[in-house]
């Protein structure tokens, strides 16, 4: 009666995404799958619930039959539910339509809208949640919108439901009601699947775990009482969790800040923000999706606007109104999260996505030469170790790893001295991820100040000299790094915990 | 129990309605103001009966154009189709002989046909519709001129033009039927189970995928669906000119799209609005009728459509802004 | 600053990757070949069947001076959709700028290239107008042209009744007449100078080049091609994309103005109609020649290929006595046979993991 996804394999573009990950369901249990970012998890979810076809590999469900899904909804007639970690609603939809989307109440042809209400209705009251179910999807909150994808799931009566970090935007008491219904559900004898970062959740209403690493399962269906919290962290990150020695020069703790902000409001949200990166300084800023992070870099380079307070650059006062000034005016770089949609142009050539930031710098009377760019190209494939097939190659061309190079290599064509990265290794594997981080301490020994924003506690761990904690738009704590994960690691949860409203 | 209630259900199921509040509003207005200004010619039998008559045909060609911008597309054909059904319709009637009834069945039954072949190509070639539509417009403007080149049908069935100048109650035959269409359009995008599958491949591809609906059909059917409407708006024009030629529907097109804009239909898909783009195309009939009236030469009439198409998109712009900065 | 920054050496830091895959397509399957192989399968299709097809004066030389007009109709929309917009309304961006031109000629009594230039101003600044009001707003390009469109199709119509004779300028600025009738061989000694050419024709021309140079090669180009492949990306990598916005919309508009002058001077007269039939040809030159919809990529030469290739099916099913009404039939039918097979191509290309042209 169980549910095996076997030895999976997939595909991309230069990147093998699952290499043989294997996961075991049995009815009545709730299983935690755990890795980090990159790992696999999302990639075998969406194989599992029929959004990708896998490359190898096989799925047998609970009633034997080996399955071969066309389509999400094969899956879902399966007896597969999910909630993703995307919203996936219909904008103009009210609640009840969004979450009777897969099965609406038809009569005649017409749907039925009473039945569709009650449906909807049952699934929320489920995990104790009130919602007007008439109301346009697109007016709720991002909270709201993931309570009714859960609801969306519920309604799908399925043996196996996998929810994918569905706690992302909730709060404690929301999260609460929703772990009830997954201990109803293992109750009814169905099987839950949990991927979450929050290690605390799982421990708390998980029995099993498998934890992927590199696209393959390290541990397989294994009872989680038998792992120590630290014991599960260092099945996830491996090697890695050793935190690298890097040779880091020392900084001159009294050079002028490259980079410092007092005081800052922004439009964003954020209140009272002081900060100081000297050049040469690897500054790292931790928090939980949602805590900020990315929207002051935003502010800092001119895209939402600071409402008071200071930012000066070496030193001087300054007024940032856009990223041309940012990048031209002071030199400030921002190394984008979202590489895909904002840090390469994927339809375009590799001269063009390095030279970008430089063409007002090489162009002759407004010309710029092919062979210019060539060799910028040259210059920085070679620095940055990546791999590329010749200058007109197309950027998405490139493997996840050398993209995230690219993207990097247009602020280091600009001569920019401060540089704001913000995460830099999300879905990278882990050999490039570590050259990634030699990288990043190389620049900072050339004097480059940097300011670094991950979730990634080693990776914060082994490069910043130190972290910086926010929570909910504000800088909650500084923790000096002395590069030992375990203290370090403690003392920034501790203030992150410290930091969470403990209520709505 | 949670605080997840959502304390503003009233404002927000109201947000969709205020275009529409808003012009039924101008229209009110527009015609008291004509009323009033042209010392109540405009309010006399006649007058809103001729104002009602020729709204039939720039409704249908508004709705045909929602249909597919429900799905996030455009048909560029529908002015061109319009004319084709049209001359096929009176074709099918003088050439073939077929009763009125028939030859009136044929033209819509061509336009549905058309429509499903834009869908077709659309969907097996996956090229943009923008494009494809471009293609067989071009195609269709010439079909046009190949029923009966530059000629005129005229003096078709005697019971069909009586039935396009004829009305009930002062109330146009012809505009009664543009409106129980429109009403089946209405009550197809909001209560047909199918009608909801075509906004929500338009609302959100993805995540209609993930429930089910094959976006590919909702193209296809959405295709369909503006091609009937357009051989609707073919025999209704059979009917209501009393003589057809190939020139029918050259001025069609941008009409068909200024109507739903105008009416609050998002261009990205997803939303549509019936009362909106037929209380549109009675502004820009009332529009007409003022030019009509002052004697203000027609081009006065194409500025202002401009400018008010621009306007309506403008404040749709910033309503979505300031909704979306309150987050 | 010296960079000391650690070299990596690409084998430790990377998986193995693909093979390389810029492995360009054969030389055949470019598509600008492919037109042109078209165009010269038809042309001696249409002379075979018509052999007043190679007529000098009865037919080459008025298709090259309806050429030059399309060529640049059709560049005039290249700019919009190298930022992935479109631009609607050219047909009456070009009769407002030959107004202004007219204008000028007439009641102002500029020689011909004041008002000309004159005349590329005004429909720059029409252009700059849809620019700047896409680019503050964000309104689609679509509806923001649309709007334009049908506001000067009045505006236009108004101005000539209002301020011109009725629906035109009679006036005939010095140089107009010969431009339109004469051509490269009345300059010339005996036969040097080969085939005519209608003196139109190099106007064109050095449009279609500088408009090429701009986009290969200069900085603006570069930045206006970027702004129309990702603007969000465009935006955070310092480029001014509200500035290439308005620019880019200001070169359509000023492109549509040359366009609506090459016509005036065929037709003899400027006139309120100018630009009427613009709009479907502006389209089916950079569509036909593989300038793409979505932005970012854009090809002159195919431009200029997809326009000759209109031309000549127009020209060759004119001679074969088909109505020009109904000779759109084919036109169409050759729009998505073209654009089927370009998709094919890529199709193709996409599986044999080559770079698409």
């Amino acid at each position: 009666m169980t549910f095996v996804a076997e030895k999976l394999v997939k595909t991309f573009p230069g990147v093998r995404a699952l290499d043989g990950a294997t996961l075991e369901l049995a009815p009545g249990s709730v299983h935690a799958l755990l890795g980090e970012n990159g790992a696999g998890k999302s990639t075998l979810i969406k194989i599992i619930t029929g959004v990708y076809q896998p490359d190898g590999g096989r799925i047998v469900l609970p009633d034997g039959r080996e399955a071969r899904f066309g389509g999400p909804h094969d899956a879902q007639r399966a007896g597969i539910g999910v909630v993703h970690q995307e919203r996936n609603l219909i904008p103009a939809f009210s609640v009840a339509e969004n979450i009777a989307l897969s099965a609406v109440p038809k009569r005649l042809g017409f749907v039925d809208r009473t039945a569709m209400r009650d449906i909807a209705r049952r699934c929320l009251a489920e995990f104790d949640v009130r919602l007007d179910v008439d109301a346009p999807v697109h007016t709720l909150s991002v909270a709201q919108m993931q309570l009714v994808e859960i609801a969306k799931a519920l309604a799908v009566d399925s043996n196996v439901l996998l929810l994918d970090e569905p706690t992302a935007s909730l709060t404690a008491e929301e999260a609460d009601h929703l772990f009830t219904v997954v201990r109803r559900l293992r109750a009814a004898n169905r099987s839950v699947v949990l991927v979450s970062h929050k290690l605390e959740e799982v421990f708390a209403v998980a029995d099993t775990v498998t934890v992927l690493r590199d696209g393959r399962s390290i541990a397989e269906a294994r009872p989680l009482a038998d792992y120590t919290r630290d014991q599960i962290v260092d099945l996830m990150v491996g090697r890695t969790h050793q935190v690298v020695e890097l040779t880091r020069s020392d900084v001159d703790v009294t050079a002028t800040p490259a980079l410092e902000l007092s005081g800052v409001d922004t439009a964003a949200g954020h209140r009272d923000v002081s900060l100081a990166v000297r050049p040469g300084e690897i500054v790292g800023m931790y928090g939980l999706v949602g805590a900020g992070r990315s929207e002051l870099a935003r502010a800092i380079l001119g895209l939402d606007r600071i409402t008071a307070g200071t930012v000066r650059v070496h030193g001087a006062p300054v007024r940032i109104g856009s990223v041309r000034d940012a990048v031209h005016d002071h030199r400030i770089g921002y190394v984008t999260e979202n590489r895909k949609e904002e840090g390469v142009f994927l339809e375009q050539p590799l001269t063009r996505n390095i030279a970008v930031t430089v063409w007002r710098r090489i162009a002759r009377l407004g010309m710029i030469r092919r062979r210019d760019e060539e060799d910028l190209v040259r210059t920085y494939a070679d620095r940055l170790g990546m791999r590329i097939a010749g200058p007109a190659q197309l950027a998405g061309q490139l493997s996840g790893g050398n993209q995230q190079k690219l993207s990097l290599a247009k602020w280091l064509a600009a001569d920019c001295d401060i540089l704001v990265i913000d995460e830099p290794t999300v879905g990278i594997d882990v050999r490039t991820r570590a050259a990634f981080h030699d990288l990043i301490a190389g620049l900072a020994g050339t004097g480059v100040a940097i300011l670094l924003i991950s979730s990634d506690l080693p990776e914060m761990i082994t490069m910043a000299d130190r972290i910086l904690v926010m929570s909910d738009y504000r800088i909650v704590g500084e923790v000096a790094n002395d590069h030992r994960y375990e203290p370090t690691s403690q003392a920034v949860i501790r203030m992150i915990h410290a930091a969470t409203p403990a209520s709505a | 129990m949670t605080t997840t209630d959502l304390d503003e259900p009233a404002r927000s199921r109201f947000s969709a309605h205020t275009t529409e509040f808003t012009l039924a509003g101008i229209a009110a207005l527009g015609y008291v103001v004509l009323a009033a200004t042209t010392h109540g010619s405009v309010l006399s039998g006649d007058t809103i009966t001729a104002i009602l008559r020729f709204l039939a045909v720039p409704m249908m060609v508004g709705l045909s154009q929602m249909a597919v911008l429900a799905v996030g597309q455009m048909n560029l054909s529908v002015g061109v189709l319009t004319g084709f059904t049209a001359m096929a319709s009176a074709w099918l009637m003088v050439q073939v002989g077929l009763p009125a009834w028939l030859a009136v069945a044929g033209g819509v039954l061509i336009g549905a046909g058309i429509g499903l072949v834009n869908g077709l190509i659309v969907v097996f070639t996956r090229i943009n519709g923008f494009v494809v539509t471009l293609a067989t417009m071009t195609i269709i403007d010439g079909l046009r001129f190949g029923v009966h080149g530059t000629g005129t049908y005229q003096h078709y069935s005697a019971g069909l033009v009586a039935l396009g100048q004829g009305a009930v109650l002062g109330v146009p035959d012809v505009f009664i039927l543009a409106v129980l269409v429109a009403v089946a359009v209405a009550v197809f995008f909001r209560r047909a189970a199918l009608g909801r599958q075509l906004l929500a491949s338009g609302g959100n591809p993805f995540a209609a995928r993930l429930s089910g609906v094959s976006n590919d059909r909702s193209l296809v059917i959405a295709h369909l669906i503006s091609g009937l409407l357009a051989g609707v708006a073919g025999v209704i024009t059979v009917a209501l000119s009393g003589s057809v030629n190939a020139t029918v529907g050259d001025d069609l097109l941008l009409p068909s799209f200024a109507a739903p804009i105008i009416g609050g239909v998002a261009l990205a898909g997803g939303v549509v609005s019936v009362v909106g783009t037929c209380l549109a195309a009675l502004i820009v009939r009332l529009v007409d009728v003022a030019q009509a009236q002052y004697s203000i030469n027609p081009e006065w009439v194409d500025l202002i459509i401009g400018a008010v198409v621009l306007g309506a998109v403008l404040v749709t712009q910033l309503r979505l802004g300031r909704r979306r900065r309150g987050r | 600053m010296t960079q000391h920054t650690p070299t990596l050496s690409p084998e430790r830091s990377e998986l193995p990757s693909p093979p390389a895959r810029a492995r360009a397509l054969p030389f055949w399957a470019n598509p600008r070949l492919g037109l042109l192989v078209v165009i010269v399968v038809l042309v001696v299709v249409f002379a075979a069947a018509r052999p007043a097809f190679l007529n000098v004066g009865l037919t080459i030389v008025p298709m090259q001076s309806d050429l030059s007009v399309f060529v640049v109709v059709g560049l005039a929309q290249l700019a919009a959709l190298s930022l992935g917009h479109m631009n609607l309304a050219i047909g009456p961006t070009a009769a407002f700028a030959m107004f202004a031109m007219g204008w000028a000629c007439q009641d102002l009594h500029a020689p011909l290239l004041v008002g000309l230039l004159f005349g590329l101003a005004v429909g720059g600044l029409v252009g700059a107008a849809a620019g700047w009001t896409v680019a503050t707003t964000g309104v689609n390009s679509f509806v923001v042209t649309l709007a334009l469109n049908f506001a000067l199709l009045g505006v236009v119509s108004l101005l000539y009744s209002g301020v011109g004779d009725g629906v035109a300028f009679s006036v005939h600025p010095a140089g107009m007449d010969t431009l339109r009738d004469n051509t490269f061989s009345d300059y010339c000694v005996g036969n040097v100078c080969g085939p005519p050419v209608p003196l139109v024709v190099p106007i064109a021309v050095v449009a279609a080049v500088i408009v090429a140079i701009l986009y290969r090669r200069s900085r603006l180009g570069r930045e206006i091609l970027m702004t129309g492949a990702n603007v969000k990306a465009a935006e955070l990598s310092a480029i001014p994309t509200h500035r290439r916005i308005v620019q880019a919309h200001l070169l359509s508009g000023l492109l549509a103005g040359l366009a609506g002058f090459l016509l005036a001077v065929d037709n003899g007269a400027f006139s309120a109609d100018i630009g009427s039939q613009f709009l479907l040809p502006s389209f089916l030159g950079p569509i036909l020649g593989g300038t793409a919809l979505a932005g970012g990529a854009v090809s002159v030469l195919g431009t200029v290929l997809g326009a000759t290739l209109t031309e000549v099916v127009q020209t060759g099913l004119n001679l074969l006595q088909f109505q020009v009404e109904k000779s759109k039939i084919y036109i169409g039918i050759v729009l998505l046979l073209a654009l089927s097979l370009d998709r094919a191509r890529h199709v193709i290309a996409h599986r044999r993991g080559g770079r698409p042209a």
